[in-house]
Parts: structure tokens; sequence; C-alpha cells
């Protein structure tokens, strides 16, 4: 199932699809947010302005609006 | 042997590239200002053999192409022509994060500078499943490599041995013209296609992944997840971050305390000494009251200092920090700052000139200066002697305001007031600014760690050298300049103050020697300064005395205490004395005394607001590159200390 990044669940694991065109695609791309890589939904902040992803192997702080422009393919619908 | 005389240490933020540059140069290494730059690169020197080899340790960074003021200090060293340019690299890669390592490597490896590469953090790797083999790793890249985990490793030997060996590396994927599109974007040109490449170069750096790793499956529970459960909670976070805080400051005035009383002690030996070995006069005055009183002034701090920077670094370096850049990142948005101005703001409750410096970490050209403008309302080290000077002598020690103890209750209202300002002011500053779309947080969450006590203790000690070069310029000459103005003054008036306090002595022998002093102050160009200022600072409760003192601390704020020392001339030398001199002063229309708690008030207001500090509009000059910024802060901030000091000298009133 295809969606962004934000909407994952607590986690929930998904694939980075690829990231929409815009200010943070090049900055994102660098971090290792690259098509085929593996990421997860980890905990959020108050309001959940930033949210906690682990990307392949590491911890990376995302705002919301930045992770919304990752795009994911979800691999399990229902986190355990 | 013949290997390159200088090496240049890159590689990504927290990939233990700092952690091996100190254990290659010992203590040896030390910052320094480049040339038409102002932003610090750690060098170092080591011998190998016969040769001394030039080390320089740059900061962690993700990719080249990147415009911050700390990182871009990176490609400007590795693009620049003339004979400082590092003859070979050393790569310093983390196994853990093979992937995003191996992007920046692969951008190194274009500008053809001869490398050889040091695989860190392989521990955490294997931890994490992934096996690393060297000599396919070695074979795809094209240069020499070897396992180092510097922080547990003991033989830095193997290290060393690189240095001989270091060679060119290959060309991961298609060639990019890398050092001319770098030179471009550093100029502010708009780069085609820059996603597009950095996505190419993965797909490039996924084939030598495949080669030369394999995977194993392994869970994912760990511990820095567990303790993220509890200081990223969204409101235990709060509640974690406030207690670290408090106990933080606690720590600073408590451990801060002894090394102060003996630093005051050890000068008060030195001008006892020098006052004894010097014949009685100028002289002797001027280098004891002018140049060791301006000294002490300076020196005083670094304990309170240190010791802030120590723990906010050890917090730094834990891992703690970015969790607090995390949680407070949405409150510090709608002040139109970041959630990486947390570590400047808290800084400059030690001292503004490091903390103005280390917002350059933030990216956002607006959020950076914003952080700026605000990080100086924060009650800095400097302050606290004011505060603690005037609440002495208008509040007796014992005095309760219902429950709270009334000389804490009004220091911490003064922090408190600076946080305030700075919250209104910052919220102003992003409605002049309008909406930007610059703003961004992307930020790794590193592992949490014990801290590096060594680096720790290494860092904390320069900010504190950055703070005694840059405000022990200002203060010592200002302390000299005092001097002066307060020997010196016109003849006349001068002659006339001699002549009267001879008169006045006589009726009056035990207290000649101060009354002497006084009338001569008086009579002083620092007196006529003092009293020229006077109807401008009348409506505040100020009189003459404090007017000097003002001025003076316009340097830097803790001047007051010393010159109000100096114009008070307690024989004692120490602070009970100006206390009590103050107390007996009694305002000669009222009868009341003239320094009570409205004076004290007003006057504690005023120093929380005012940019009294030179060198902290030295170094926003440097940092902002005009004095537009520095000027205007202290016009604005001198308005609302003199707003703020008026309404609150006519409340207490």
């Amino acid at each position: 199932m295809e969606a962004t990044a934000d909407l994952l669940k607590e986690g929930q694991k998904a694939t980075i699809a690829g990231l929409k065109d815009g200010d943070f695609s090049q900055k994102l791309a660098e971090m290792g947010c690259v098509p085929g890589t593996e990421i997860v939904r980890l905990y959020q902040s108050s309001g959940g302005n930033t949210i906690a992803f682990r990307i392949d192997t590491y911890l990376l702080g995302l705002r919301k609006e930045e992770a919304n422009q990752i795009e994911v393919t979800i691999l399990e619908l229902d986190p355990a | 042997m013949s290997f390159p005389s200088s090496f240049a240490l890159v590689g990504n933020p927290n990939c233990g590239k700092s952690t091996l540059f100190n254990r290659l140069t010992g203590l040896t290494q030390k910052t320094s200002n480049l040339p038409g730059t102002t932003v610090e690169a750690m060098h170092g020197e080591i011998k190998v053999g016969q040769k001394t080899i030039h080390l320089l340790d740059l900061p962690g960074i993700y990719s080249l192409y990147t415009k911050s003021e700390d990182e871009g200090l990176v490609v400007k060293h590795l693009i620049r022509k003339d004979e400082n340019k590092p003859e070979a690299i050393i790569f310093v890669m983390d196994a853990s994060n093979l992937r995003r390592n191996l992007l920046l490597f692969s951008q190194v490896a274009e500008l053809q500078i001869p490398c050889a590469c040091v695989l860190t953090m392989t521990d955490t790797a294997v931890r994490r499943g992934i096996d690393i083999d060297l000599l396919a790793l070695q074979a795809a890249l094209g240069v020499p490599c070897i396992v180092f985990n510097p922080r547990k490793e003991k033989n830095i030997g193997c290290v060393v041995s690189l240095f001989s060996a270091t060679a060119k590396p290959n060309i991961i994927g298609a060639p990019t013209q890398l050092p001319q599109r770098l030179q471009e974007y550093q100029q502010g040109a708009k780069i085609q296609g820059l996603s597009e490449e950095t996505l190419r170069r993965y797909i490039s750096i996924e084939e030598v992944i495949k080669k030369c790793t394999t995977k194993r499956p392994v869970g994912l529970k760990s511990l820095t997840l567990k303790i993220d459960r509890l200081t990223t909670h969204k409101w235990g976070g709060y509640f974690i971050f406030a207690a670290i805080m408090m106990v933080l400051f606690q720590g600073v005035f408590s451990l801060a305390k002894l090394p102060m009383d003996l630093i005051e002690m050890a000068f008060q030996t030195i001008s006892s000494t020098i006052k004894s070995l010097l014949p009685d006069g100028l002289v002797s005055n001027f280098i004891v009251q002018g140049l060791i009183g301006g000294m002490e002034g300076v020196v005083v701090f670094v304990p309170q200092i240190f010791i802030l920077f120590f723990l906010i670094g050890l917090l730094e370096d834990s891992g703690y920090m970015v969790r607090a850049s995390f949680i407070t990142d949405r409150i510090m948005r709608k002040l139109g700052l970041n959630g990486r101005s947390i570590i400047p703001l808290v800084g400059g409750f030690a001292c503004a000139i490091p903390s103005i410096m280390a917002t350059r970490s933030i990216k956002s050209k607006r959020e950076r200066l914003a952080t700026m403008i605000v990080v100086p309302l924060m009650s800095c080290s400097a302050r606290l002697p004011v505060y603690v000077l005037l609440v002495s002598v208008a509040i007796p020690f014992a005095q309760f305001w219902g429950p709270f103890h009334a000389q804490t209750f009004v220091i911490t209202s003064a922090y408190m007031a600076g946080i305030v300002v700075a919250v209104i002011l910052a919220f102003i500053f992003r409605l002049f600014q309008g909406k930007q779309s610059s703003s961004e947080f992307i930020l790794e969450l590193p592992a949490y760690q014990i801290p590096r006590i060594q680096t720790v203790l290494h860092q904390a000690w320069l900010k504190c050298l950055s703070f005694l070069s840059e405000a022990g310029k200002v203060i010592i000459v200002i302390s000299m300049i005092l001097w002066f103005l307060s020997n010196f003054g016109p003849s006349e008036a001068m002659k006339r103050a001699e002549t009267e306090a001879h008169i006045l002595s006589q009726l009056d022998p035990s207290h000649g020697e101060d009354i002497k002093t006084t009338l001569r102050l008086e009579a002083s160009y620092a007196g006529h300064l003092g009293k020229w200022i006077e109807p401008a600072i009348e409506p505040l409760g100020y009189d003459w005395k404090t007017g000097i003192a003002l001025i003076t601390s316009f340097a830097a704020r803790e001047v007051f205490v010393g010159t109000m020392a100096t114009l008070f001339q307690s024989s004692e030398d120490n602070t009970q004395g100006i206390i009590e001199k103050m107390q007996a002063v009694k305002n000669p229309k009222t009868g009341k005394p003239l320094y009570g708690l409205p004076y004290a008030l007003s006057l504690i207001v005023f120093y929380a607001f005012a940019l009294q500090c030179m060198s902290t509009m030295a170094v926003m000059k440097r940092e902002t590159g005009s004095w537009t910024w520095p000027i205007a802060l202290f016009l604005i901030y001198g308005i609302i200390a003199y707003i703020g000091a008026y309404m609150v000298y006519h409340i207490a009133n």
C-alpha cells in the first residue's frame, strides 16, 4: 500500500518508494532516505510536530511535513 | 618512508572522528581562526619517526553540498588551492551506517585527494547484524582500510601506519565534475539535478554494499529506544528536561563557589604582595587597581562558565541534547526559532560569546539570526554578581515574601524576565520576517553513549578560552581607562577637592582616607561623567555613582561590582564592605536609604535586559558580517531596559 512516512502508525514498517520533489529532497536523500531503504516509524514529540524514524540502521528525527515528503510502500498493515 | 605531511580527517557526524583526532594528537590540538573566515577548525600535530605531520579535524558532515557555516568549512578546505590544502585525507567511516557514509566517501573520492579509510563502530555494526568484508571494501574503494574503534582500542599504531599508505580512491559510479559543481554551489548557484545525482550515487553504493557486506537478521529492541520512551514522552519529556536544567544550574552555582573564592583569594594575595613590594604611589595603584583588578574581573567567571559548558557538553555528548531539540522544536518553531536553538540558548546562561558561535549549526539563516538575537537575554554568569550585590544591599538575607526567600525570589525573577522578553521578542521578530520555507529540522538521533570526559573537558576549556580572549581584552582595557578616569580630573576641581578633603579630614580624622577618596572621585573625570548622565538616569532612581558604574559596565556587566567597589573605596577589599557602605547612604531629599529596594529592583531589571557587553556585540558583528544587528539590538534592549527599570522603580516606590 502506498502512503507517506508521516502517515505510518507507530511501529509500522515500510520501504521508501521515493521522495517528493521539494525543498527537503536533497537533504533527505543525503541522510539516507533513498528508495528501497527500510523505514520504521518510532516515537513522536508531543503534538506530533517531530517524529522519530528508524531509517535502515539509524534513528532520524523529522518534522511532520518533512516526513510527508517521503513516499513509502507499507509492508505490514497492522503493526505488532 | 615518504608520505604526505598534512592530513584532514573527514567523516559523518558521530562517527568517532574527533575521538580519533584526540587519540592521535593527545592534547596538542589548538583551534585557530583561518584567514578570511570566522569559523574554527581543530589543528593538531603528530610526530611519525622524524617527520611532523599536520592534522586537521573538520566538522562532521553528511554531504559536500552544504551551505551552513560550520559544514561549509569542510568544503572550503578540501577545494582550496593554496599550500594549506591538506595533502591527504583520513576518511573516518561509521561501519554501522555504511550506506550513508559511503555517500560522502563517493563525493570525496571525486576530489582525487590521496586517501585512507578508518572503519569505526564495527562493534555496533555486528550488533546490528552487519558483517563487513574488509578486503572487498578495500578493493571497491581503492584505498587501504583498517578497522579501528577509537573509544575502545588501545594501539593507535595501526592508524599511524595508514599515513604512509594513502592512495587515490576509486570513483564510485560515473564521475560528475564534482569540484566545479561544488564551487558553483558554494557561490550560491542552484545546481540542476542535485537529488538525482545523490540517488544515482546511492545506486552505485548499493552495488558496493552488496559486494562487501552480509546481513544477519537481529532484533530491534535497543537501550536507546527504551531511554527515548522516557526522554521524548509527551509530557514526561518536558518534565525531565526541566529537571535536568534545574540540576544543571544548581550544580553550577554550588560547584563554582569554591574555585571562585580561591581565585579571589589568589588575586588578593597578588595585589597585597605587589603593594608591599612597590613604593606607594600612582604606579602601584595603577597595577593593583587598574591592571590586576581588571584581570580578576575576567578570570573570576571562568569556573562558572567552564562548569556550565562542561555539564552541557556532557549532555550533548551523551546524545541527550538532540532529544531536547526534538521535543522543544514545536515551541521553538512557533517563536521562529528551531529545535537546534536550545543548545545556544542554554549556553547563553553561561556566556553569550561561545553561544552565539554555537548557532552556526542552525541551517536556516533566519532562525540562526533569531537565535542570536535572543541569546543575550539569557542571564549570563556576568549578571549574577550584579544581582547578588544589589539584593544583598536592599534585602535582608532572612527576609521572606510569603513562602519565598526574598533574595532568591528576586534573582530567579530576573532570570525569568529575560526568558519572557526573549519569547516576546522572538515572536515579534518572526512577524516582521514573514513566513519562509527554508526552515528544516532533519536531525539524526544518535544512540546514547557514555560521554567522553576528556573531549568534553577540552571543549569546555575551548569555550572558556573564547570568553577569555574576547571578553578579556575588552574588560582589561576598560578597567585601565576607568582607573585613569577616576584618578585624574580637571586640575582645578581636583585641587579644590584636595583642600576640602584636608579640612574635613582634620575635623573627622577616623574617616579621613574615606572622605578624601570620595571627594577626589567626585572631582575626577569619572565623577564628571557620572554627573553628566545623572539627569537621564534619575527617573530610574540612580545617582551619579551608579551612573559611572553603568557607563563602565557597558564593557561588561560584572565591571559594575568592581566600579562600585572603587567608588565606595571600601578600605578592606571585600564585598561585605561595599554592601555596608551602600546601605548607609541616605537619599538627601527623602532621608530614606538611597540604595533601597526600588533602586535594586530597577537596576536588576536594567541589567537583565540591556545589551551591556561589548564582547557580545563584537562577536555578533563577526557572525552576522555587519554592525547593523549589534547596534540595533543595543538600542532596542537599551530602550526595553530603560522602560522596564522605570516602571519597576515607580511601582516599587
